[in-house]
């Protein structure tokens, strides 16, 4: 096993994955701008200055990352979610230095990060697809006669998409040729790469994901699925598990699909595909992240499993220590983000100090919260607010729900407005609870 | 150390170069390699329409369509030598596109195998004036890298009127049949396929394969029935006289009879799955994964203009995998970039010319030109060169050049020596090495880098190539030395003979530049294929699959044993 891994990355990541280190006896090393080089969740523990608080010159920058790591004598780097999780080169870089990535191999993930033959790959698996082009589209001829197969709305979407950009939609055969141009000029300016594809829009989908973990050796699991379809601007706000709407044959048939693609390309790790739940309650793959998610608590809190230990595991070669069958799901768990924005002005960010700051207690293990915050901690205006993840589990969907509006009750912020009265409006309300809401709108919420 | 510590190279196209040259840069490529791709069909077409026809009605493919059902569908077929014979006219007014016969890289079953294929649609796939060698070069890349060779045979003999250019001299046909017992003693496996006539000369290609299959078109003879009428007065089908029957059962000169062109394709694909599979899987150090920095951006940055610098990293940044490369010796010989990258998840070797101004060891405030060799850079060339060879690593020297430094300081720092202690290191190489012209490759330098005087396996030619001694401006003025002054300009005054020099020059220097059309080194066999820059890496990819695929032949280091590691400990303790 390895004795030092180095932490790249900040904040409730970082210390969460240090209390999975402590208990498996890792020291930890973090990377740390110089905007964390104080903060509490450090207090005790090894750090190595990567930069300065703008991330592109402390997290995001590969090479410092690397060298911090090897100088800190840590022979693993878990990179967390967001900052270089997903950079393949970046893990093909740690390789090239004598560093274990704990991630899948970088030619997966680059072949995941890719929009049409990711597709392609899932779909060769037996997983299903969104209708669309088989691959990039070579004109408006072919786009119209893709879009007259699947039907309208179509998305017209670059190949080399991202922030929402180099995507058009055409509601009619009218729209074709003016979609198809603009989506290609604007990839082309973009991203510098004119290549786009389509797919049929669906616009009333639920959000469904599927949270895997796979060894070296052939042998994965999933983890069960989680629905994150309360979303603002395709952020997830509160994440579910099990999916409260999906037809059991469709949840197993998928399920099974999942794990058989992940292990067809060599995934390694932990890794979610992510679906779209269609109005005919069909699971259609979207993309994948081959990373530890956010929401991950939410499966743990279901199978009892420290995902970040089997990370951990895996990627010093060890085996899987479960099989399918050693995973019952058992009751129904939801995670709330806690932001340090407010949501009363239009989600306007809230940094500053943290006065003062009190957690529910866990319930005899039904609430659980990961934060790195604590009383006199300033949130930095660098980088995401997130302050802490509130879980809560139960028997069921309502049992879940009212632990968590009971632990959100008594979750005490105060100095920074927080997403807590967002939440506890959204638990409360009947769209909520009778599952009447999608991905366009957040329900409870205005 | 044995890590191969690789580390992030390139920028994005934006930050490298502005919208406008990269515009421009592209537009003028575009051009030229619009050109290439239609000079490519017209090669590709053969004789045309009517030469296809006939091979249809006789109830055979054409040879195009049979490597196309040889190779894994959905791969791509890498030509070499489509040019031989380019705009060449022989006796009757007669062209022979691609010289009469296809030689190409291609994938089957997952290894790389040479194909070797008679153009049925050129004269029945008559041999021409530089066919032998074109086929002989094939076979000549085959074993270098131990590929399996395939002969698709359907040959009507030596193209006889211009039998005094093709029978004769060291490459002359019969030596298509020495290569043909070089590569069986040397373990290469061969197989080959008669589709039809495979008359004299043409009957001896498929023998000495290791397996000889035969469809009922197909007879194999000495002397065909032609020849068998006009000496013996006797009339006998050429079937008769050689077919099958004859050869596959009486003779034992054939092994197999299939009926058709289709069977016995599919027969040589068994075949082909039978042998060993590529090594490249087994070495291959991580997953194959594109350059960050996509390689269609290289027609942006490299100028057409020969005269025009760019930055070398850049291109290599697009060639590598992830744009991650290992850059040796960096401070010393600062014209010339060495290092390690991987193409295709297996370790290559890269030497390329750095261009524009670069620091001058014997003046530190002063720059010099790149694009050219100094002692730094010949020796830093020299070491790691020598070193990829100890290691095995496949080395690729992608050429921008015009030539040595010249001049008192060159010859007192001995480039003569150092040179030739380079050539002397290239020329005992025995690892694939592999050639791009990317632009200029002038003089001493071409020799030194690599070119195909000093055997690498392939030498590659882009659209922007110029191969020659020097340009034809230098030259016109070496050659009018005597008439001009220290400006160059024509010393005389009278009219008629300023004219007659300044005609003189014109005239030298319209030659050289037309000769260095990268088309007349394909004509004549002196580059082996001319590709889109958009190819490069494809090529250059495949090119490191297939030296790793046939193991046993060659050394093969694994990282932790590399002599490159010592070389950069050594230079480094220097720093």
């Amino acid at each position: 096993m390895f004795r030092r891994l180095f932490v790249a990355n900040r904040g409730e990541v970082a210390a969460r994955v240090a209390r999975t280190c402590d208990e498996l006896g890792i020291t930890v090393v973090f990377g740390v701008s110089e905007a964390d080089a104080d903060a509490p969740y450090t207090r005790g523990r090894e750090t190595v200055t990567l930069g300065p608080a703008r991330s592109t010159e402390s997290y995001l920058d590969p090479v410092r990352v690397v060298q911090a790591a090897v100088q800190a004598q840590c022979t693993a780097i878990h990179p967390g979610w967001g900052f270089l999780a997903e950079n393949a080169r970046f893990a093909g870089l740690c390789e090239q230095h004598g560093v274990t990535f704990i991630g899948p191999p970088a030619h997966v993930m680059h072949l995941m990060g890719q929009k049409t033959p990711a597709k392609r790959a899932m779909a060769a698996a037996g997983l299903t697809l969104i209708p669309g082009s088989d691959g990039v589209l070579a004109d408006a001829d072919e786009a119209a006669r893709v879009a007259a197969d699947i039907g309208y709305p179509a998305l017209v979407k670059a190949e080399a998409a991202g922030g929402g950009r180099g995507m058009r939609i055409a509601r009619s055969a009218d729209d074709i040729a003016g979609a198809f141009a603009d989506a290609q000029s604007e990839a082309r300016s973009a991203f510098g790469d004119a290549r786009v594809y389509m797919e049929k829009l669906i616009e009333h989908g639920r959000h469904v994901e599927i949270q895997l973990m796979c060894d070296r050796y052939g042998n994965a699991v999933h983890v069960g699925e989680r629905d994150c379809t309360v979303q603002r601007n395709h952020q997830k706000l509160i994440e579910e598990s099990p999916a409260p709407v999906l037809d059991d044959a469709e949840r197993a048939r998928t399920l099974a699909a999942a794990v058989a693609a992940a292990t067809s390309i060599g995934y390694v790790g932990a890794g979610t595909m992510e679906f779209l739940l269609d109005d005919g309650g069909v699971l259609r793959f979207m993309e994948m992240n081959t990373r530890l998610q956010v929401e991950h608590c939410v499966s743990e809190m279901r199978s009892g499993l420290d995902l970040v230990a089997e990370q951990i595991r895996v990627a010093a070669g060890r085996k899987l220590t479960i099989g399918q069958d050693d995973l019952p799901l058992q009751g129904h768990a939801i995670e709330c983000r806690i932001n340090a924005e407010d949501p009363g002005d239009n989600f306007r960010p809230s940094p500053g100090t943290i006065t003062r700051w009190e957690l529910p207690d866990s319930a005899g293990g039904a609430v659980r919260v990961d934060t790195h915050v604590e009383a006199g901690y300033t949130v930095p205006p660098y980088y995401d607010s997130l302050l802490c993840k509130v879980i809560a589990h139960g028997s069921d969907r309502n049992a879940a729900c009212d632990a968590m509006i009971d632990a959100l009750s008594n979750l005490v912020c105060e100095g920074v407005a927080t997403t807590v009265p967002m939440h506890l409006s959204i638990l409360r309300s009947d769209a909520f609870r009778s599952n009447d809401y999608d991905t366009s709108a957040i329900p409870g919420w205005k | 150390m044995a890590h191969v510590p690789l580390t992030p190279i390139g920028d994005p196209l934006d930050s490298v170069a502005d919208r406008r040259t990269v515009d421009d840069h592209e537009n003028k490529t575009a051009g030229l390699e619009e050109t290439l791709r239609s000079r490519r069909a017209e090669v590709h077409a053969g004789w045309g329409e009517k030469y296809v026809g006939r091979v249809h009605k006789k109830g055979k493919l054409t040879s195009r369509e049979r490597l196309e059902r040889l190779k894994d569908p959905g791969t791509e077929l890498l030509e070499v030598g489509t040019f031989v014979n380019y705009g060449e006219e022989f006796a009757n007014g007669l062209a022979s596109p691609a010289a009469g016969v296809i030689t190409a890289f291609a994938r089957v079953h997952d290894r790389w195998c040479m194909i070797i294929a008679n153009d049925n649609t050129v004269a029945s796939g008559a041999w021409w004036p530089r066919t032998p060698e074109k086929i002989e070069r094939a076979q000549t890349m085959a074993l270098r890298l131990r590929l399996p060779t395939i002969y698709l045979v359907d040959c009507s003999g030596l193209f006889l009127p211009e039998q005094s250019r093709s029978f004769p001299g060291a490459t002359g046909a019969g030596h298509i049949f020495k290569m043909n017992s070089v590569l069986s003693a040397n373990g290469v496996p061969q197989i080959a396929g008669v589709f039809g006539d495979c008359i004299a000369g043409g009957g001896y290609m498929p023998l000495i394969s290791d397996r000889v299959y035969m469809t009922e078109h197909a007879y194999m003879v000495i002397a065909g029935a032609a020849l068998i009428k006009g000496a013996k007065s006797q009339k006998l089908s050429s079937l008769d006289i050689g077919g099958p029957e004859v050869h596959v059962h009486q003779s034992g000169c054939a092994d197999v009879r299939v009926p058709d062109d289709e069977h016995l394709l599919d027969c040589i694909r068994r075949d082909v799955a039978n042998l060993p599979s590529s090594g490249a899987a087994f070495y291959r150090s991580a997953g194959a994964i594109a350059p960050l920095y996509p390689e269609r951006e290289i027609a942006g940055l490299l100028p057409p203009d020969h005269r025009e610098a760019y930055d070398a990293l850049q291109i290599v940044a697009r060639l590598c995998d992830q744009s991650l490369f290992w850059e040796l010796m960096p401070e010393v010989g600062e014209e010339i970039v060495c290092g390690v990258g991987r193409l295709g998840g297996l370790y290559a070797g890269f030497v390329i010319n750095r261009q524009g101004l670069v620091g001058n060891p014997e003046h530190p405030d002063r720059k010099r030109p790149a694009g050219i060799l100094y002692r730094g850079g010949i020796a830093k060339v020299s070491a790691f060169s020598r070193a990829c060879n100890a290691d095995g690593i496949p080395l690729f020297w992608l050429q921008d050049i015009s030539g040595f430094d010249i001049g008192q300081e060159a010859e007192r720092h001995g480039l003569l020596a150092y040179g030739s202690s380079l050539i002397y290191t290239n020329s005992t190489n025995d690892v694939p090495m592999f050639t791009v012209l990317l632009r200029k490759a002038s003089g001493a330098g071409y020799y030194a880098m690599a070119g195909l005087p000093y055997d690498p396996v392939i030498q590659l030619s882009t659209c922007l190539s110029r191969l020659s001694v020097m340009d034809g401006r230098t030259l016109a003025i070496a050659t009018y030395n005597t008439k001009l002054d220290d400006n160059f300009e024509i010393t005389a005054t009278d009219a008629a003979e300023r004219k007659e020099i300044e005609d003189g020059m014109r005239d030298v220097e319209r030659r050289i530049e037309a000769d260095m059309d990268p088309y007349v080194s394909a004509r004549r066999q002196d580059t082996d294929e001319i590709i889109q820059l958009g190819e490069l890496r494809r090529w250059l990819v495949a090119a490191t699959e297939m030296s790793y695929q046939s193991i046993g032949h060659r050394r093969v280091k694994n990282p932790r044993i590399w002599s490159l590691h010592d070389l950069h400990e050594l230079v480094g303790g220097l720093r």
